[in-house]
């Protein structure tokens, strides 16, 4: 009943590199990526896994459509257009399950409004009626919306089909992925783009990382894999990077979530697929399985592993 | 067995292309009349054994169902703050439930901070009523909670500290903020140690957390699955934020006549909040421990707009896309529906691309299926406006009352359907399907029956 789900395209947004094979290469000869942020000079540690210029721009329909996307969106669009590239099929029902992480941060735009709207230190609603709403950027309510990764990449590369954007921290990618793979697996849909997006190198929200008692600096990433049943694969002679099942069982070790982390900071919603993907772009040598949930979940072990294996 | 061109075709867990056979309907019966516990495709049934809400209309079921079937409106001005000076100063509030009432269901310590907030209380609320009314004992292993929700918003206190010392709230004040905190919540409330997963798509949040308990229990791997959603809007930033978008009606003067959805007056929506709850579980599942089976959900389907962030497509090609996906999960032809509860937001897009996507998806049909949209009278819940009209409809085919659209006093002729305006209306509902359609394009659609 179910068909055996083929990942066909690999789209890798991350400081270690922009490219599968950067990040791959880059973990391999164990390089990093943190470096001082001044955007987090307040703290004891400001160092930070940062993506300096995301690629976004040729993924965009509109360029002026970046001014609605918080940074989160764009590592998901850039990330999400290289695994889509190769893709001939019809994109009407091609599915997308992101994990989004918690909230884009809104980049500082909401900063300007309400200090307008502050009066003595404290907000005082009367003034965010009159002066922070003028200072107020209207379309910020959804430029922070969780689910705006998943617009942007389904309205940039025109993707209509099923969809879920899952919110939450390392668990979430684990649940995207495992969602679309079962989507693909019982044909719910023809392929589906799967992933997480996620940036925590802003100062709002690695303060709220350190509140929480989370070590280690922030990171920011995306990845983005394709998958389609392995038949359909072959049989329209696409490059079979890998073969990804779901199914009962832990985790091989600590898998490379150790050497990414270190490398790059925390990644949050990001990180399984960024483990994934690291994995297939170093060439799948041994399989792969990861169960990273946070929560108890049935038959959610992911593993990845070379097509002749 | 026989085949008949169909709309969608689905697999025997989804659709296979939309160009496949659906089987005839000499095949769907063949599974149901040889095992009650299966579907038509040979999947595990999903009924429903409870539900709960809090809705503007108050707290529980009997109050939220009670609001809509006798065309009430609960908007009115804002009293949680001070909105002088607001540009919007109304919207749909929700009652603040006392969390003494545990129905049995206490909150374990260790969560015990995450229903600090409205949110909290209100998700507990509406879980608590499902519960009760599912009785099902404390649940385990074999049982998981999937909530739409999205991050809470910060209180205006919060923020002004945030501003003036530039240190984080503390670490409790965080963990509620974070949209998972309900699930969590809920999860530790029902002792549920499944699958746990939150699902954040704007106003098609809990419709997604609908569908995705419903493909859990129809694989096995759970036998009862907690759903729905929960959001609380109606707060100075929120209403800010989308007032300036222009998505807001700004009705000020008449409040209880400002959500319309498809009449030709509409202006916008109304922030509301509230929680709506359910307690999914496989047929054999509540038939062993006896339990009263409330309704089943048929079918669900989802899809993106891929058009624009803050603007439905004119032809409605999304929205028919998902209604299509879920008759076609369902097994469904569109003449087998009766009823739409209709995202109907009342804004000029979304009626208009809704309409056109309900004439796109039941072709001859969209004409005389009966239409109406709740929030006409409960304003926009947002994240748990799924699960709360979703609960809706259940309770429409078991009373067979389809509940109205308030204010629809002057039908915009762009959206030309069969309307149930201002007052309920009797009929029997065999099946009803409600949609819900969020900011940035996502859509998910579900199809619900009362057990016949």
């Amino acid at each position: 009943m179910n068909q055996r789900v083929a990942v066909t395209g690999l789209g890798v947004v991350s400081p270690l590199g922009l490219t599968p094979q950067a990040l791959a290469e880059g973990l391999a000869a164990g390089r990093s990526a943190l470096s001082a942020s001044p955007a987090l000079g307040v703290l004891a540690d400001d160092r930070a896994g940062r993506v300096d210029k995301i690629p976004v721009r040729p993924w965009l329909k509109r360029r002026k459509d970046r001014k609605l996307m918080a940074r989160a969106s764009e590592l998901a669009l850039a990330a999400a257009g290289p695994a889509l590239a190769g893709f001939e099929g019809d994109r009407t029902e091609l599915g997308v399950f992101l994990a989004v992480g918690r909230e884009p941060p809104d980049d500082g735009e909401s900063e300007a409004a309400l200090a307008a709207a502050s009066r003595d230190g404290k907000l005082d609603a009367d003034r965010l009626a009159g002066p922070g709403r003028d200072r107020y950027p209207p379309l910020l309510p959804l430029k922070t919306l969780p689910n705006m990764a998943l617009a942007h990449v389904s309205i940039h590369l025109d993707v209509m089909g099923e969809n879920g954007a899952w919110a939450g921290e390392v668990g979430a990618g684990q649940r995207a992925i495992v969602a679309g793979v079962r989507a693909v697996a019982e044909r719910r849909c023809p392929a589906a783009l799967v992933g997480g997006a996620d940036s925590l190198v802003d100062l709002g929200s690695a303060r709220d990382r350190l509140r929480l008692g989370a070590k280690g600096p922030p990171g920011e990433g995306a990845a983005m894999l394709l998958l389609e049943p392995l038949e359909q694969a072959l049989a329209s002679g696409r490059r079979v990077l890998a073969v990804v099942e779901v199914g009962s069982g832990e985790s091989d070790g600590e898998g490379l979530l150790p050497q990414i982390t270190a490398a790059m900071g925390a990644l949050g919603a990001a990180s399984v697929p960024l483990e994934l993907a690291a994995h297939i772009a170093a060439g799948c040598a041994s399989s792969l399985t990861l169960d990273r949930s946070d929560a108890g979940d049935v038959s959610a072990a992911i593993s990845v592993f070379a097509l002749s294996a | 067995m026989t085949f008949e061109l169909g709309p969608r075709a689905p697999s025997p867990w989804g659709w296979r292309s939309p160009r496949a056979p659906v089987p005839t309907a000499a095949f769907r019966c063949e599974a149901a009349v040889n095992n009650i516990d299966l579907d038509r495709f040979g999947r595990p049934r999903v009924v429903v054994t409870g539900m709960g809400a809090v809705t503007p209309h108050g707290i529980g079921l009997a109050a939220a169902w009670a609001g809509v079937t006798e065309g009430r409106s609960a908007i009115g001005g804002i009293t949680r703050f001070d909105p002088t000076g607001f540009p919007v100063r109304f919207g749909a509030e929700a009652g603040d439930p006392d969390l003494e009432d545990d129905r049995g269901w206490s909150i374990p310590e260790s969560v015990a901070h995450l229903a600090f907030d409205l949110k909290g209380r209100l998700a507990v609320t509406a879980a608590r009523e499902a519960l009760a009314m599912a009785g099902l004992p404390r649940l385990g292993a074999r049982a998981g909670v999937c909530l739409g929700s999205e991050a809470a918003r910060p209180s205006l206190a919060d923020v002004a500290r945030r501003l003036a010392d530039s240190e984080p709230p503390d670490a409790a004040t965080l963990a509620r903020m974070r949209p998972d905190a309900p699930t969590r919540l809920l999860a530790a409330l029902v002792g549920a140690t499944g699958p746990r997963s939150t699902v954040s798509t704007a106003c098609t949040s809990s419709s997604q957390a609908v569908g995705e308990g419903v493909l859990r229990l129809r694989r096995g791997e759970v036998d009862a699955m907690v759903v729905g959603g929960v959001d609380v809007l109606v707060d100075p930033i929120m209403v800010t934020g989308f007032s300036l978008l222009g998505a807001l009606s700004t009705r000020n003067d008449d409040p209880q006549a400002a959500s319309r959805p498809f009449d030709a007056d509409r202006d916008g929506f109304v922030l509301g909040e509230g929680a709506g709850m359910l307690v999914l579980e496989t047929m054999a599942s509540a038939r062993a421990r006896g339990a009263n089976v409330l309704g089943e959900i048929d079918g669900f389907g989802c899809s993106c707009n891929a058009y624009r962030i803050t603007d439905s497509p004119p032809d409605g090609r999304g929205a028919a896309q998902s209604m299509s996906a879920a008759l076609a999960d369902a097994g469904l032809n569109p003449e087998d529906v009766d009823y739409i509860n209709a995202h109907g937001t009342s804004t000029l897009m979304n009626d208009a691309s809704e309409t056109r996507g309900i004439h796109k998806a039941f072709g001859s049909h969209g004409g005389v299926v009966r239409v109406s949209s709740t929030k006409s009278m409960t304003g926009h819940l947002v994240a748990a406006c799924g699960a709360v009209e979703a609960i809706y409809s259940l309770l429409a085919c078991r009373d067979g009352v389809m509940p109205p659209t308030a204010n629809l006093d002057r039908p915009d002729p762009e959206c030309n359907l069969a309307h149930v305006s201002r007052t309920a209306e009797r009929q029997k509902v065999r099946r009803a399907m409600t949609n819900a359609f969020g900011f940035g394009g996502s859509n998910g659609t579900l199809v619900v029956s009362a057990l016949a």
